[in-house]
């Protein structure tokens, strides 16, 4: 069962590594209104979500 | 109360989530973007606007001696404002500009597209007394606006001279 949970854990890491990478990748080509829009997006996108795991009791 | 602003918060993610796979898009699609399709031999060879991106990439064609090329070069421009700069096309060798092919204006307006269609006979380029069992080299440079495109061209030897295939007479 624990094993279950870390083979998860590590699915999950690599997932999150490769959409970061191909994020990465892509921001480079992007305009620096769009970097800019992106990152405020980001920063909303985690502050939202944490608001989100605060509420149900993290 | 506590549930609604919950639910509130994920939409909220959600919006942003969306909001970055927009802007994605989007931005990608908008921009000056410029192909190029060479014709030197049977198959055309495209060197599309990501090609120019990639940093060690190098655009290169070759031809027969004597041969023609002809150039497609289009401009995109997908941007909300009419793009307005100064198109050069010219031959260089090593350091020097050897000819150059055109120059004029270009003014391209909103999401339109700009077209410019060139040959260049290497039959006028390549100096007569070029021995004819060697390469030659020039360079094609593309420049509109702060835009550089080189393109490195081969000319190919002539492989077999006239004269030198020797067909036996047919036995009598």
């Amino acid at each position: 069962m624990k094993l279950e949970y870390v083979l998860y854990g590590f699915g999950i890491l690599f997932c999150i590594a490769g959409v970061g990478y191909l994020a990465a990748e892509y921001v480079k080509y992007l305009s620096d209104i769009g970097k800019i829009g992106s990152l405020l997006l980001t920063v909303g996108l985690f502050a939202f979500l944490g608001k989100y795991f605060e509420g149900l009791g993290w | 109360m506590a549930v609604k602003h919950k639910t509130l918060y994920l939409y909220l993610t959600l919006v942003c989530f969306i909001g970055i796979i927009l802007i994605f898009i989007f931005d990608g699609y908008l921009g000056l973007y410029d192909n190029l399709i060479i014709k030197s031999q049977e198959i055309p060879e495209k060197f599309e606007a990501d090609f120019w991106l990639r940093p060690y990439n190098q655009a290169s064609t070759y031809v027969e001696r004597d041969g023609k090329i002809k150039f497609n070069y289009e401009v995109d421009n997908r941007r909300f404002s009419t793009y307005t700069a100064d198109i050069e096309v010219s031959i260089w060798q090593v350091n020097e500009k050897i000819a150059v092919i055109f120059s004029q204006p270009v003014s391209i307006t909103a999401f339109d597209k700009g077209q410019f269609e060139w040959f260049i006979n290497t039959a006028e380029l390549v100096p007569v007394d070029y021995p004819s069992n060697e390469q030659y080299f020039f360079t094609v440079v593309i420049r509109i606006g702060e835009i550089e495109r080189r393109i490195v061209t081969t000319v190919q030897p002539i492989r077999y001279l006239p004269g030198e295939i020797k067909i036996p007479a047919p036995p009598r």
